[in-house]
């Protein structure tokens, strides 16, 4: 007999609490201390400051601003994020050609964000490699909301890719199948049972695009020039321009209804609904074939087209690492190279051991919230969801700001430690991982944990070899994300980073403002190379332990 | 009770890993040397580190720094007031010096050079001193200004060609010290007339492709062509330019402005006797006779250091002079908001 689980579970219990006491520490308590330190000043209760930036109207124009470029990059990201995982999924590629896919739509996850801003500039600028020496064309505007959408959606469809791409594939294709074969076109079997099956998905993958541009202010700054403000810009800009830690604190407040409404939206749609394809029920040998094969050349096609201009800017930034200085003289030279392992070693070596520490630690984190709160019944569950996701939601400059507040005086002594830049990626991009749980085990039918245990297995074995599998995509889609942040982000660590802890990331920005695009390059192209080879690892180790009968995982993030 | 078990194996396990991982964190603290300061450097590592490299030669104090942009450096000096994390700021315009001594981060000391410095290179309580001047200039891309036909801007009114349309970058007020600079130059040169002034810079506005956040963030743009001119502190010039892209350097004949880099102790710093020393000897001669050795293309500020002889050559002509302290002080908020108002977001 089988009743809700975890009512009384003293182990759930004190799970909860450990997360509990976590997310209040990481979360609640940085966050708590900023709130603190904008409401209250010289002793007393003041809201003037607030009330001040909350009516000036260029902030207002940022704030629409932020939501707009949010949704565009949110629609644009997710659509090709779903276009790529469809076609990884359903479009029967030969293995060499998905490795292909797999690889460039990981390139833009693995480098600093304002590369593929830069690449815009140096090729759609007044003087850029495509309008100008292509196309001849003189006075061409670069900055504002079109290239700074496209450059985000660039950037952070791969996310909508990894979160739907494992849905895809673990939807039956048989149910697909029999859809067809009661008489309907392919297309109406996309639209009705297919897309539908996805919503959870692409929910998923929406919010978390949302999120990640709402949150960005590296591409903005950069691309978004003077003529668009958006609020995560502003808000940096007001606390390292104008000195306004309780400016930058109040627009960042800000920033947090919109994502955490999004959320609560995202929550109630995904809920009402009830998606069950892993069933009990074996899938057959032979998969339906969900496309025509005109289809199937066309999304091959699109995909291929995104993909060649992804290869395209990074070809451009392995170019500028090799050549003395891009733009101006371009003797071939290795330099650059010589410069960041030798004046960047530490930068390199602080890098990895912060990388190699929030890795697992964020995995195991968003593998274990996700399974609490969507298997588990205890209280404030909800909130608990809610309360992991915050950190993912503001922008990077607000939590770094809020770590060094809360955590520069005792009671909690971190700043200058690897351990609060750990912790940041931890709490910030855990979240991903969670997300990735949730959505899965929404997707897992109760009946096959039952019919495990029907069949005599005890509740250790079924938990193992039924939940534990199932669940293992997510927890390497949160693993890889979180190293591939661990290496790549920059807006939270910027204000962690320390005497004794520095990180590439910073190194490239530092490179870039000091107007050293060589070693920016090269950084780049070592962060870039780190990431592929650890991920390539971690997929060799997972085919080696993994059990048969799994959900089929033909790439380790791809699920 | 489905999975529970099994969970719980799961929930050790994950105990175990995380313990595991602190402890190996723990040990890969490293240690600390003995006689070391700490520094937050708003001069990039490639100027900062041959200093301190060179302190170190001379005392055996090592310095240890990170570098950050001036905005960045100063947010944190703040943020960790009440349990500074370092002993001194070093490099930066005055101005993010004069921002941070509203908030009561530096504590007044006035090494041995502080008598011969002229005043407007130290603060009258010695919150901060000079280690240097940085006048700005005019910088342009050769190949824009061959194929519009047009001579290095020697005027201000130059920049108001429409040659230029959509082609210059500068600093965004907000968040730089140079455009700051900039603006109080354009008032001097229009005798403080403050709507006169104005006038001129909306009129540059359309010329104007991009206010960028730092001072310098201009320069590459102008170096590849991405841009095709601006006005830079010379610093950033001279090293557009050793760099390899090809831009000149002019000066307007009405003059333009200079600003002072600084340095200062902060206010319960750890270790205060070793950043004494460190600001005794950036303020010296010692500190700023390296410049040249280095290429770094700094004016020295300490009257005892003469100025390298190509900078010289460079400098060599050109009108400068300095933003006065008192006025600017007096009137920075208040420009600059209007600037934002008027300029930036009309």
């Amino acid at each position: 007999m089988i009743r809700a689980s975890g009512h009384r579970d003293p182990v759930v219990a004190v799970t909860a609490l450990a997360l509990w006491l976590l997310l209040a520490l990481f979360v609640v308590y940085p966050l708590g201390m900023l709130f603190a330190r904008m409401v209250v000043d010289q002793g007393g209760f003041n809201t003037a400051a607030i009330t001040k930036i909350l009516t000036d109207r260029h902030q207002i124009r940022a704030f629409w601003n932020s939501l707009l470029l949010a949704t565009l990059v949110g629609v644009l990201g997710t659509a090709v994020g779903f276009l790529f995982a469809f076609t990884a999924a359903r479009g029967r590629l030969p293995r060499l050609l998905l490795g292909i896919v797999d690889a460039s739509v990981l390139l833009p996850l693995v480098s600093p964000p304002f590369t593929t801003a830069i690449a815009i500039i140096f090729s759609f600028g007044p003087r850029g490699l495509i309008t100008y020496e292509l196309l001849g064309m003189k006075g061409v505007t670069v900055y504002g909301l079109t290239s700074t959408f496209v450059s985000e959606a660039l950037t952070y469809f791969p996310i909508a890719y990894l979160t739907l791409r494992p849905i895809l594939a673990a939807i039956d294709s048989n149910i697909e199948g029999m859809a067809f074969s009661l008489g309907a076109s392919r297309w109406r079997v996309f639209r009705t049972v297919t897309l539908p099956l996805a919503t959870p998905g692409l929910a998923n993958a929406f919010l978390l695009l949302f999120a990640a541009s709402l949150a960005d202010f590296a591409t903005p700054l950069i691309l978004a020039g003077n003529q668009f403000p958006v609020l995560p810009t502003q808000a940096y800009l007001q606390i390292t321009g104008l000195f306004d830690l309780r400016g930058g604190a109040v627009l960042s407040f800000v920033l947090l209804v919109p994502a955490l409404i999004v959320f609560v939206l995202q929550r109630y749609w995904v809920s009402r609904r009830f998606y069950v394809t892993i069933t009990g029920k074996g899938a057959g040998e032979t998969p339906f074939n969900s496309i025509s094969p005109a289809t199937r050349n066309v999304l091959l096609a699109v995909c291929a087209a995104i993909a060649l201009v992804i290869v395209y800017f990074y070809a451009l930034l392995l170019y500028a690492s090799l050549v003395m200085a891009l733009g101006a003289n371009h003797t071939f030279t290795l330099q650059h190279y010589r410069v960041i392992f030798t004046e960047g070693a530490k930068a390199i070596r602080d890098t990895l051991i912060v990388a190699a520490f929030a890795m697992p630690l964020g995995g195991l984190y968003g593998v274990l919230l996700g399974y609490l709160v969507t298997k588990k019944a205890f209280i404030g569950r909800r909130s608990m969801e809610l309360v992991s996701m915050v950190n993912y939601a503001l922008p990077g400059t607000i939590v770094g700001i809020a770590y060094l507040i809360a955590f520069n005086d005792p009671p909690i002594e971190l700043t200058g430690t690897a351990l609060i830049i750990i912790a940041c990626y931890v709490f910030r991009y855990g979240p991903t991982g969670i997300r990735a749980t949730v959505a899965l085990l929404q997707q897992i039918d109760k009946s096959l944990e039952e019919a495990s245990q029907g069949m005599g297995a005890g509740s250790a074995t079924t938990f193992r070899r039924i939940t534990l599998p199932l669940i293992l995509p997510a927890f390497f889609a949160g693993l890889g994300v979180v190293f591939i942040r661990s290496m790549t982000a920059i807006s939270a660590t910027i204000f962690l980073v320390s005497i004794g802890w520095t990180l590439i990331t910073v190194k490239i920005l530092d490179n870039i403002t000091e107007l050293s695009l060589g070693p920016a390059a090269a950084f780049s192209v070592l962060v870039v190379v780190i990431v592929f080879v650890v991920i390539a690892t971690i997929g060799r180790l997972l085919r080696l332990f993994r059990a048969p009968g799994n959900v089929p995982m033909t790439s380790l993030l791809g699920g | 009770m489905m999975g529970s078990n099994g969970f719980r194996q799961f929930v050790a396990g994950a105990a175990r890993i995380g313990v595991l991982l602190g402890f190996a964190l723990l040990g890969a603290v490293p240690a600390r040397a003995a006689d070391v300061v700490n520094a937050y450097s708003i001069w990039p590592e490639n100027w900062a580190r041959p200093m301190f490299d060179e302190f170190e030669k001379a005392t055996g104090i090592k310095v240890n720094f990170v570098r950050f942009s001036s905005g960045e450096a100063l947010a944190r000096v703040i943020a960790e007031k009440g349990n500074p994390r370092v002993d001194v700021l070093f490099g930066g315009p005055i101005e993010t010096f004069a921002a941070g001594i509203s908030e009561g981060v530096f504590e007044s000391y006035k090494p041995p050079a502080y008598a011969s410095l002229p005043p407007r290179f130290k603060h009258a309580d010695g919150q901060w001193i000079a280690i240097a001047d940085d006048p700005l200039v005019f910088m342009t891309n050769d190949k824009f200004l061959k194929e519009n036909n047009l001579k290095p801007p020697a005027s201000w009114n130059d920049l108001l060609n429409p040659a230029y349309k959509n082609m210059l970058q500068m600093a965004d007020a907000r968040t730089s010290g140079t455009a700051v600079t900039r603006i109080f130059s354009v008032l001097e040169v229009n005798g403080r007339d403050e709507t006169k002034a104005f006038d001129y810079m909306k009129k540059l506005r359309p010329n104007v492709q991009l206010y960028t956040k730092s001072g310098g963030g201009g320069t590459l743009p102008v170096g590849l062509g991405q841009a095709g001119g601006g006005i830079f502190f010379i610093v950033d010039a001279l090293d557009t330019k050793a760099k390899g892209y090809d831009v000149t350097i002019s000066f307007p004949a009405e003059g333009i402005g200079t600003a002072a880099e600084g340095i200062a102790l902060i206010k319960g710093a750890k270790n205060p006797e070793l950043a004494k020393k460190l600001i005794d000897w950036a303020t010296s001669p010692a500190m700023q006779n390296q410049f040249a050795k280095y290429k770094i293309n700094f004016v020295p500020a300490n009257p005892a250091v003469s100025i390298e002889p190509s900078l010289a050559a460079v400098l060599k002509g050109a009108k400068i002079f300095a933003i006065d302290a008192d006025y600017a002080g007096a009137n920075r908020k208040r420009i600059v908001d209007r600037w934002v108002a008027e300029v930036l977001n009309p």
